[in-house]
């Protein structure tokens, strides 16, 4: 197992779904799988060091940095969000860069949910149709990890024309055709589900994640529906047609490693 | 009327786009081709009646006319869903757009909506994903396009039939990422707190065309765009013939590699300046009768 190389990540002190007591090293390395099959989420650092060959990753465009452009001030300004982050050591809701994984060049663009809940921003974004276009140019395969609360509202309606932004670069890469994986992470909901995260040439959810368009909060407040169980469940998405599979994460870097052979040769 | 756009709240400027008489996409697609024809279904499984859809003549060309459609009466609002879409409405609109592309015909886009539909049978069906591959698609649909916000423009609903060669906004519209409601509820967790979120959302058309993200705002007659339908189609359709006429004369990869560099840098105005925003003044270009060009 490669769940050495990944940074620690905060934890509960016991799994949510089997209540057994966690021990950090050990849950480090199964890459934050309890033995009951939770998945525990990641960070985007944690998820770059588990998929990318050691020393290949190659971080692109950090140097792009969001502005409070609407001046949000209420509940919480947003530049002290920015700042605050930053602080943190986080650098926006989407990371990018090149990698190798199992010796195969990718593009690899990854939500970092802990960033303003992984919303799609300008900067996010940016980054991210920068990588498709390069991608394109390069016939580079593409893929993705999506753990998102969906646009930035505190970007108004720049977020939302990130979702066309982005989705117009991605039209250009499939054209070309060049491969695109997309990994959908608890969480994944609105704008970007509903732009990039479904339009995979494989999509890929991690066991009992949540995936939507509209979180159930929000349904439940607009149509007082009583929601099923396992409703936006990874399980649900794939039923409905939405995913081709559900993987655990100690395969999903074998599992991604075969689909880049299979859909690789020739590129 | 001038007087007028800068006393209205922005809150004023929701309900105006709300409004219960405001003209709604038939309303029209009735004035702008009289002889308009609609069409139904995705051929997939449903027609979705909160999107009309269809063909009819406009200034001699004939003409692909989307537009999302709200009720007058409660059993019609009913009938539409709102206005708000599900998966199989973005299929027809893009099943009507692979017809354009076929016959050479544009493709007018009149989006008013609060939202995709935001339920089960919306989710059951793939309503992110359809959004997705419509809003993919549009790159694609090589003949001209243009979107006009009539009203509502709420998240990517709105989006799903709005990548256009240009969008424009009718003065009394709005365009937002979410609704003030949606939006209230995702960062307050309290959807009565809708009034502060519009203010904070900026979605105004001047909003807009300060940011750079629509290309022009159309006048609305005297009181808006409810007091006189005719009047407020006149001057959409002025707009849309000045916008569509050097689209018409444009080659297909000209007019789609437009539309990628327009989305692409739709931000550039951010970009080029990280304190954009509010400190700019808004240069509301609204159109006149002596069609006066406006937007860039």
């Amino acid at each position: 197992m490669y769940g050495s190389r990944l940074p620690p990540i905060a934890l509960t002190t016991n799994c949510p779904s089997c209540g057994v007591g966690l021990v950090p090293e050990d849950l480090r390395e199964q890459v934050y799988v309890c033995a009951c099959g939770h998945h525990f989420r990641m960070h985007a650092d944690a998820w770059i060091a588990m998929l990318a060959d050691p020393g290949t990753w190659e971080e692109r465009w950090a140097d792009v940095r969001p502005h409070d452009l609407l001046e949000w001030k209420v509940p919480k300004p947003y530049q002290e969000t920015i700042e605050q982050a930053r602080e943190e050591g986080l650098n926006e809701a989407v990371r990018i860069g090149t990698a190798e994984v199992a010796g195969r060049s990718i593009w690899l663009a990854v939500f970092d949910f802990r960033f303003v809940g992984g919303t799609l921003s300008i900067v996010a974004g940016e980054r991210l149709a920068r990588g498709f276009e390069q991608a394109t140019a390069t016939r580079t395969p593409y893929v993705l990890i999506a753990a998102t609360g969906g646009a930035r509202m505190q970007e108004g309606v720049l977020a939302l024309m990130q979702m066309a932004k982005v989705n117009g670069a991605l039209s250009r890469l499939h054209r070309a055709g060049v491969p695109y994986f997309s990994v959908l992470t608890d969480p994944t909901y609105g704008g970007t589900p509903a732009s990039l995260a479904l339009q995979g040439d494989v999509n890929i959810a991690e066991p009992g994640a949540s995936i939507g368009f509209t979180g159930p909060r929000i349904i439940k407040q607009a149509t007082y529906a009583d929601l099923p169980p396992g409703f936006q469940s990874a399980d649900f998405q794939l039923r409905c047609g939405q995913v081709d599979m559900v993987v655990p994460r100690t395969e999903l870097r074998e599992r991604l490693a075969h689909l880049l052979r299979l859909y690789c040769r020739g590129l | 009327m001038a007087a007028q756009r800068d006393t209205l709240s922005i809150w004023q400027v929701v309900e105006l786009a709300r409004h219960r008489d405001r003209p709604y996409s038939l309303d029209y697609i009735k004035r702008l081709a009289p002889d308009f024809i609609e069409l139904h279904g995705d051929r997939i499984s449903h027609d979705d009646p909160a999107v009309v859809a269809g063909i009819g003549t406009w200034h001699g060309l004939t003409t692909v006319f989307i537009g999302q459609q709200k009720g007058r009466n409660l059993a019609d609002r009913v009938a539409r869903n709102w206005g708000m879409m599900h998966p199989e409405g973005f299929r027809k609109a893009l099943r009507m757009a692979r017809q354009a592309v076929k016959f050479g015909f544009p493709i007018i886009s009149l989006v008013d909506t609060p939202g995709a539909f935001p339920g089960e049978s919306a989710e059951e069906r793939g309503i992110s994903s359809a959004i997705g591959a419509a809003i993919m698609e549009w790159f694609e649909i090589a003949v001209p396009t243009i979107a006009v916000v009539i009203g509502e423009g709420s998240s990517g609903g709105a989006l799903g039939i709005a990548v256009a060669d240009r969008v424009l906004m009718l003065e009394n519209s709005l365009y937002t990422v979410a609704s003030p409601e949606a939006a209230a509820s995702i960062v307050w967790r309290d959807n009565t707190r809708k009034v502060e979120a519009a203010a904070q959302l900026q979605i105004t058309s001047r909003d807009l065309l300060a940011m750079g993200v629509v290309e022009e705002v159309v006048a609305e007659p005297e009181g808006g765009a409810h007091a006189d339908y005719d009047d407020a189609a006149r001057a959409l359709d002025a707009a849309l013939s000045r916008h569509m006429e050097p689209l018409l004369s444009m080659e297909p990869g000209e007019l789609l590699q437009h539309r990628y560099e327009r989305f692409r840098y739709v931000d550039s105005l951010v970009a080029a300046d990280p304190r954009f925003g509010p400190k700019v003044e808004p240069k509301v270009q609204v159109s006149a009768e002596s069609g006066d060009a406006a937007g860039g």
